[in-house]
């Protein structure tokens, strides 16, 4: 929707906001957005969710293409979207990359796929379900990962007592035959709309051993909660609120959007511990914030969260947590504050130069370079 | 929409010579009426001489396409429950009876006032009331033609290729209760009570033969008023179906100005010899977010719509006939007119010159529970209202599908618009001689 407003708006819009835009920001170097296409396939699902880009080619995944997947089905219910779409940045072609059964064997609850969702460099993806029958949490259920081959057919599905709600942006450290995903749980302990905030979810970290492309199916060696007792909430009208952005930086802290308590927490020793680091220590809180959902890093090591509720994209220096930047990348203003609600994904360029992100309002995929 | 640009309609010099006709021709009946208004003493706008006014049931064109349009309208669609070929002509010989005899403001049977141990043949409400250019106007659905593979009633030989099943668009919430449908009657009428009295009659006629599937009403503003009406989002709709003036679009491969009939309405020598002079229709309920528009910043509307609010004149222009120019830009380079405006998606220049003959109406259904589409998704009893949008065309794959495929992708109306039902009808040519019936090529080819 950022086509919709002038460059000029789109300019006083941020800045109203955004007094002191860093100089030295990779915001700062950001400065056009381009739509690239629509994210709504053949059967009509919507809602775009995970932004991931495809690491290497294999199968029908082609290095370089950008995976978007579907939270709602074409009836607009959350919880139902059963699609994942891949977009060639070339062509700007769409093709359909899976269609998943609405009901999976091993996955309770059936399938609704979100913001989980990685593409590992042997030619797998995983995708998280946080699955719903009627389009809200009253009809959870605990959900599951699911992996694909690079043909887009399932090859394994992870259930489990530390599995329910698989929800945001997962983080991946990937070393070809091993990699270790973490990713959030928001499903423990929500009920239907109208229930309390609980502080329930987590954060779990696989240990994965991932076999050659087309030689069976990932195993999983170990399965560690790192983080927990992070806020959680079932909400009538975006299904539910709960941690949604990972972010592993290179020393093995995890970060975290704390969409509830509006802050980005930090999980020290992410990639070794043993144990549950609780609810983390907090990094930055308040400000430019608006319920951060998905996290990315720049190439200078900063995070890059997008609001809930705006249209904004804030960079925070992890060391000092100071937000050095924001831009309004959907001033949408037909959503008060402009663009709320319209952003979840968020995944760095090949070239690390720009970002892909979604539109929810108008089922888009963009580019900000 | 506010020019909203699908097609271009009957022109204001074009209502004004036919309304000429038929004020003469409403006259002529008006002689043989009592004035009922004048005799009370009370003469309401809405009890006017132009109520008077008739519409030829007859011609080589069905009325109610090229007809100026009225204030209301009905629009039905019936699924055909027989699968007696027989009886279903028969059925469209009395249809065509009855509707001739409406439309020149008579009952839909002549009534037997001497016996009334039976069910009359006419509801009665109607009584009393003018002609009010009623028109009424037919259409054959695909699923006529045939059903699940089957052919039906030997017709499918004479499906036109132009009358393929509409193609799923994004975003369509299509609901089967108010979609489809084997044939469709569309009452057109400036008294709201003469147009459902039209569909009402013709539904009971249909009994065990054709079952009512849905029904849509709809209504504008003043159609013959002097203004381009506004629809209920507050904007100018019709501009772009010329009243006063013919709209041009200007971009830098030239000028496009409208359409004649031949070429965007009506069906031609390419088309089976049944639907000659004939039309198909697409008729779409569009649910729009009217609290959702109601909260939204008024400039940004006009950014939305690509035309200002009060004027009506495209954006960066001063009023409402100035051409649409979509290479226009700022300062900066941005387009004047946004790449996602309704307007701009909809302009003939933005779709390989297509066009069609837009023919809508608002409707209003109360209010009911439910779930917007767009964030923030509110949840609550909202308005069921918005656009009973029809158009006909000589060909909807080159002309409605192929504009809004694209308007569904990347329209930002689309977040306040919702298709909910509707279907696609091939309306044969009209009826001609005073036993002819609607369909009479199509059953005898």
């Amino acid at each position: 929707m950022a086509s919709v407003i002038s460059a000029a708006l789109l300019a006083a819009l941020t800045l109203a906001a955004t007094p002191a835009l860093a100089a030295d920001s990779f915001l700062s170097t950001v400065h056009r957005h381009t739509m690239l296409a629509s994210t709504v396939p053949a059967n009509g699902d919507q809602n775009p969710y995970a932004v991931v880009v495809v690491p290497v080619s294999s199968g029908k995944l082609h290095r370089g293409d950008v995976l978007v997947d579907n939270f709602n089905d074409r009836s607009n219910l959350q919880g139902l979207g059963t699609t994942i779409l891949a977009m060639d940045p070339a062509t700007r072609g769409v093709s359909t990359f899976a269609t998943l059964p609405r009901h999976l064997a091993g996955c309770p609850g059936g399938v609704g796929l979100t913001t989980a969702m990685a593409v590992l460099r042997r030619g797998y993806v995983v995708v998280g379900s946080l699955p719903s029958s009627d389009g809200t949490t009253a009809t959870k259920g605990p959900g599951c990962l699911i992996v694909l081959d690079g043909q887009g057919t399932v090859a394994a599905v992870l259930a489990g007592a530390d599995i329910d709600g698989p929800w945001g942006n997962m983080a991946v450290q990937d070393a070809g035959a091993r990699a270790t995903l973490f990713v959030s749980m928001a499903g423990f302990g929500v009920g239907a709309p109208g229930q309390a905030m609980v502080r329930r979810a987590t954060v779990l970290r696989l240990a994965l051993d991932v076999p050659a492309a087309g030689a069976g199916a990932p195993a999983v060696l170990g399965r560690t909660v790192v983080a927990d007792s992070l806020a959680e909430q079932a909400d009538r009208s975006v299904f539910v609120i709960g941690p949604t952005g990972l972010a592993l930086a290179p020393d093995g802290t995890l970060y975290v959007s704390d969409a509830i308590e509006n802050r980005v927490v930090a999980i020290p020793d992410a990639t070794t511990r043993t144990g549950s680091a609780g609810t983390g220590r907090s990094v930055s809180a308040g400000g430019l914030l608006r319920r951060p959902l998905a996290l990315a890093q720049a190439p200078n090591g900063d995070l890059l969260a997008v609001n809930g509720l705006d249209g904004e994209v804030v960079e925070i220096d992890p060391a000092t947590g100071r937000q050095l930047a924001a831009q309004w990348v959907d001033a949408d203003r037909a959503q008060t504050p402009p663009g709320s609600g319209d952003l979840f994904g968020i995944a760095l360029t090949p070239d690390r130069r720009g970002f892909y992100y979604v539109e929810d309002e108008n089922n888009m995929l963009l580019l900000a370079h | 929409m506010g020019g909203c640009p699908f097609g271009h309609g009957a022109s204001r010099r074009g209502f004004l010579a036919a309304a000429g006709t038929l004020l003469a021709a409403g006259a002529a009946s008006a002689a043989s009426s009592p004035d009922m208004s004048a005799a009370k003493g009370v003469t309401p706008a809405s009890q006017g001489e132009g109520r008077l006014l008739t519409v030829p049931f007859e011609g080589r064109h069905q009325a109610g396409i090229a007809t100026a349009l009225q204030n209301h309208t009905c629009f039905t669609a019936f699924d055909v429950t027989t699968t007696d070929r027989a009886a279903l002509i028969d059925l469209l010989r009395r249809w065509t009876a009855a509707s001739r005899r409406m439309a020149a403001g008579q009952t839909a049977a002549p009534l037997d006032e001497a016996d009334l141990s039976r069910p009359a043949p006419d509801g009665g409400d109607a009584l009393g009331l003018a002609p009010a250019r009623l028109s009424v106007t037919f259409g054959f659905g695909p699923s006529l033609f045939e059903q699940n593979g089957h052919d039906r009633f030997g017709l499918a030989r004479h499906r036109p290729a132009a009358l393929a099943e509409l193609p799923n668009f994004h975003g369509d919430q299509l609901q089967p209760a108010r979609t489809g449908g084997d044939v469709s009657i569309q009452a057109c009428a400036d008294d709201p009570q003469v147009a459902f009295h039209a569909v009402r009659q013709l539904a009971q006629m249909a009994y065990g033969v054709a079952a009512l599937r849905w029904m849509q009403t709809g209504f504008v503003a003043n159609a013959a008023a002097t203004d381009t009406p506004r629809n209920l989002l507050g904007f100018k709709d019709g501009t772009q179906n010329p009243i006063a003036a013919q709209p041009v679009e200007q971009t830098a491969s030239g000028t496009i100005t409208p359409g004649s009939y031949d070429d965007v309405v009506w069906a031609g020598a390419d088309a089976p010899a049944w639907m000659r002079g004939g039309s198909y229709v697409v008729a779409r309920r569009i649910r729009l977010s009217l609290e959702h528009w109601d909260r939204t910043p008024v400039d940004f509307q006009e950014q939305v719509i690509g035309r200002h609010k009060r004027s009506g004149a495209p954006l960066g222009k001063d009023s409402e006939f100035d051409p649409l120019d979509l290479d226009a830009v700022d300062h900066d380079g941005n387009p004047v007119i946004p790449d996602n405006a309704h307007v701009r998606l909809g302009a003939a220049a933005s779709n390989g010159g297509a066009q069609m003959l837009r023919r809508s109406y608002s409707y209003n259904d109360g209010a009911n529970f439910t779930a917007e589409r767009w964030p923030p998704w509110r949840q609550a009893v909202e308005w069921d209202a918005g656009l009973l949008f029809i158009c006909y065309q000589r060909d909807p794959r080159a002309s409605f599908s192929r504009i809004f495929e694209r308007m569904s992708k990347f329209d930002a109306m689309n977040q306040y618009a919702t298709h909910t039902g509707g279907g696609l009808f091939a309306c044969p040519g009209g009826v001609t001689t005073a036993d002819g019936y609607i369909g009479q090529g199509l059953f005898e080819a």
